[in-house]
C-alpha cells in the first residue's frame, strides 16, 4: 500500500509544474493557469492561526539550507501590542552549487509572489521584503513587474480581495556578500550596514529588522507555501519520506550531462538522480563518478562509493534524512540541493582549494578563528596543490577546521570548516600523493583510485 | 560636483519610501548601486559623501558599507568589467583556463584595467550560476557556457558597442 502511494507520487511537481507554459511569467497566463487561488482561499477563508497550522502539518522545512520546520519559525514570532512585523524573503542565494532560487524567480515569479502574500497575512506583514542577491541584477526587474501586475489586479496593496489586509512588497538588491544570506546578516545589510551577523537571541521572531519581529524564509519555502494552501497540509506531506516532505528543488552542476534545475520527490535515490536521463543524465564522455557534493558547498564531499550507497549498504535516497545517514563519519547533508558532482579525472585538494578560497572572500571579519583560520586553510590547501606541502600540512589543515567549527557567532565558520574536513577524512590518500607524489601531482590527477570500491559492510 | 539628475532624485525618494520614517540608512545599498551606475561605474570618495548626504547619515557609514560588499567598485574600473567566477563548479568546468585567456587576449592581469580604459578584468566568487558555468557578469548580466570563441565574441562587442557610442 505504501509502496503504491509513493510510485502515485513518483515525479510530481508542485513548483515547477506549469514553469515552462508560454508566458507564465506573466500575470494573465499565470491567473488563468489556476495562479493566485491560495491567497483567495487563504484570505477569505482562513485565519492566520489555521495558516500556521497548515504550514505545521505539511512538515515544510525552511529550503535555504538548515532544513528548521517553517510553520515552528512562523509559530515562533512575537507580537508584542502596536509593532509591526516584517516578512522578508531570502533571495540571497549565493551558497556554491545553488542556483535554483534564480531559476524559480526568472521563470515563475508569480509563484513567489503568491505565497509571500499568503505568508505576509499569516504573519501579519503589511511591509515584505525580497533581499535578492545584487549579482542576480536583471531578476529585480522581472519581480518588480510582477509586483506592479499583482497589485494592478488587487492581490497586493491596500485592502487586498476586500478583506482589510494592506500588503506591500518590495525589492531590495545585495551588493556581493555570501554571508548575508545568513538571516541575521540580511537583516543588518536590509537596514543598510555591512553584513555581519548578530548574535544570537535574540532571534529575529523576537528581535528582526528595526528590532521588529522578523521572519526570513527562503525562496522555494514561500514557494512552497502556495501548493500547501491549495492542496491542504496534510496532502502536502503525503509526498516524500519521513520528515522529506514534499518536493525539492535540486541545482545539479560539475560533471554532468544535464546540469540545471529538478524538482524532485524525495523518495528518489542518489544514483538514480545521476544517471537517470530525467535528471542529471550521467557523466559526460563515459567517465566514471568520484565524489559529489549534495548539498551545496558547505556540506561534506562524499566519495562514490559512500555516496551512492550509505555505510549500512543501503541505498542512498535524496532526502534530508537518507543523505545525512552515518553523520559527518560517512554521510553529508541535504543542505540547499545544491548539487556538485565530481568525475574521476577531477581533483578533490584542488577543489577544496577553490571553496576554501570562497570562505576565506566571504568571511565578514567579525570572529577571529573564522577570519584568519579560513585564510590559513586556503594557504595550506594552495601549498598542498602546487606540491610544495609538507605531510604535517594534512593534520595542520585538520587542526584549523576544528578550532574554527563551533567557535563563531554563526554558521558560516562551520561551512569553511566542513568541506575540509571531509575531504581529508575521505581522501586523504590523495592529500598525502601530493606530498609524495609532488612532482606527479603537477601533471596528472590522483584519479579515481578506491573511491568507487564497495566498502566492506560488518555483518 | 556629483549630482543626481532630477529624475533619479525621483528614484531615490521611491526608495527611501520602501522603509519606515527614520530608518531612511536602508535605503544606502540601493542607493550605491544606482550612484555607482549613475557616476562612472565606480564611488569616488565625493559619491560617498553625496550618497550620506541624501541619506542624512555621516559619510563614514557609507565608506565602511562600500568597502564591505564586493559589487561595489571604490577604484576606478574600466567601461567593460568582466567578472568572471572561479569557485568550486566553475573551476570543475575550467574557469581558469578562461581567465588566462582573457588575461592573455587582453594583455591584462586580473584586477587589471587596459590602457583604453575599456577593459577590467576581475575573479569573482560563486555568482549562482553553477549549472551554466563557466561563466561571467558583465554589467547587469550574465555570460554562461563560456569558450574562447565566446571571449573572442564578447570582447568585439563590446569594442563594437564602445567605439558606435564614441
Amino acid at each position: 500500500m505504501a509502496k503504491a502511494m509513493q510510485l502515485n507520487t513518483m515525479g510530481r511537481k508542485l513548483l515547477l509544474e506549469k514553469a515552462h507554459v508560454e508566458g507564465i511569467r506573466y500575470y494573465d497566463v499565470y491567473r488563468r493557469e489556476g495562479g493566485y487561488r491560495s491567497v483567495e482561499k487563504a484570505l477569505k477563508t482562513m485565519t492566520q492561526e489555521e495558516i500556521v497550522e497548515e504550514v505545521k502539518k505539511s512538515g515544510l522545512r525552511g529550503r535555504g539550507g538548515a532544513g528548521f520546520p517553517a510553520g515552528m519559525k512562523w509559530g515562533f514570532i512575537a507580537k508584542p501590542e502596536g509593532v509591526p512585523r516584517h516578512l522578508v524573503c531570502n533571495a540571497d542565494e549565493s551558497e556554491p552549487g545553488t542556483f535554483k532560487d534564480r531559476y524559480l524567480m526568472e521563470f515563475i515569479p508569480h509563484l513567489l509572489i503568491e505565497g509571500l502574500i499568503v505568508a505576509s497575512y499569516a504573519l501579519g506583514s503589511n511591509a515584505t521584503y525580497i533581499y535578492i542577491r545584487g549579482e542576480y541584477a536583471w531578476i529585480p526587474d522581472i519581480l518588480e513587474q510582477a509586483i506592479a501586475e499583482a497589485k494592478a489586479n488587487g492581490f497586493l496593496g491596500k485592502n487586498i480581495l476586500g478583506t482589510g489586509f494592506d500588503c506591500e512588497i518590495y525589492v531590495q538588491r545585495g551588493a556581493g556578500a555570501y554571508i548575508c544570506g545568513e538571516e541575521t546578516a540580511l537583516i543588518e545589510s536590509l537596514e543598510g550596514k555591512r553584513g555581519n551577523p548578530r548574535i544570537k537571541p535574540p532571534f529575529p521572531a523576537i528581535k528582526g529588522v528595526w528590532g521588529r519581529p522578523t521572519v526570513v524564509n527562503n525562496v522555494e519555502t514561500l514557494a512552497a507555501v502556495v501548493p500547501i494552501i491549495n492542496e491542504g497540509g496534510e496532502e502536502y506531506a503525503k509526498i516524500g519520506v519521513g520528515k522529506s516532505t514534499g518536493t525539492k528543488l535540486i541545482s545539479a552542476c560539475g560533471n554532468i550531462n544535464k546540469p540545471g534545475v529538478y524538482e524532485i520527490d524525495m523518495t528518489i535515490s542518489v544514483e538514480e538522480f545521476i544517471y537517470s536521463d530525467e535528471y542529471c543524465g550521467g557523466i559526460p564522455n563515459g567517465k566514471r563518478l568520484k565524489a559529489c557534493i549534495p548539498g551545496g558547498s558547505s556540506v561534506p564531499i562524499l566519495p562514490a562509493n559512500l555516496l551512492l550507497k550509505t555505510a549500512k549498504g543501503e541505498t542512498r535516497l535524496m532526502n534530508y534524512e537518507s543523505l545525512s545517514d552515518g553523520g559527518f563519519a560517512t554521510g553529508s547533508m541535504m543542505g540547499s540541493g545544491g548539487f556538485i558532482v565530481l568525475d574521476e579525472d577531477q581533483c578533490v585538494v584542488r577543489n577544496t582549494y577553490s571553496l576554501a578560497r570562497f570562505y576565506r572572500h566571504e568571511s565578514c571579519g567579525q570572529c577571529s578563528p573564522c577570519r584568519e583560520g579560513t585564510g590559513w586553510m586556503e594557504k595550506v590547501l594552495l601549498r598542498l596543490e602546487k606540491g610544495e606541502g609538507k605531510i604535517s600540512d594534512i593534520d595542520l589543515l585538520w587542526d584549523i577546521q576544528s578550532k574554527i567549527e563551533g567557535n563563531t557567532i554563526c554558521p558560516l565558520g562551520d561551512a569553511a570548516s566542513w568541506p575540509v574536513a571531509a575531504a581529508i577524512r575521505h581522501f586523504r590518500d590523495e592529500f598525502e600523493w601530493h606530498v609524495t607524489h609532488a612532482a606527479e601531482a603537477q601533471t596528472r590527477n590522483y584519479g579515481l583510485a578506491h573511491y568507487a570500491d564497495p566498502i566492506h559492510v560488518p555483518v | 560636483m556629483v549630482q543626481f539628475s532630477e529624475e533619479k532624485l525621483t528614484k531615490v525618494k521611491e526608495i527611501i519610501a520602501r522603509y519606515p520614517d527614520g530608518k531612511q540608512k536602508s535605503a544606502l545599498l540601493p542607493l550605491l548601486h544606482l550612484a555607482q551606475d549613475n557616476f562612472g561605474g565606480w564611488l569616488s570618495a565625493d559619491t560617498m559623501d553625496y550618497v550620506a548626504s541624501l541619506l542624512q547619515i555621516e559619510p563614514i557609514e557609507v565608506y565602511e558599507v562600500a568597502t564591505f560588499y564586493s559589487m561595489y567598485n571604490t577604484k576606478p574600473v574600466g567601461k567593460y568589467v568582466f567578472e568572471v567566477c572561479q569557485t568550486g563548479p566553475c573551476m570543475l568546468n575550467g574557469s581558469d583556463n578562461i581567465i588566462a585567456y582573457i588575461s592573455q587576449t587582453l594583455g591584462i592581469k586580473v584586477g587589471e584595467t587596459t590602457a583604453d580604459g575599456l577593459f577590467t578584468l576581475k575573479t569573482a566568487e560563486c555568482l549562482g550560476a553553477c549549472g551554466y558555468a563557466p561563466m561571467m557578469q558583465l554589467g547587469k548580466h550574465y555570460r554562461e557556457h563560456l569558450t574562447k570563441d565566446k571571449v573572442d565574441a564578447i570582447i568585439s562587442e563590446c569594442r563594437t558597442a564602445a567605439a558606435a557610442n564614441n
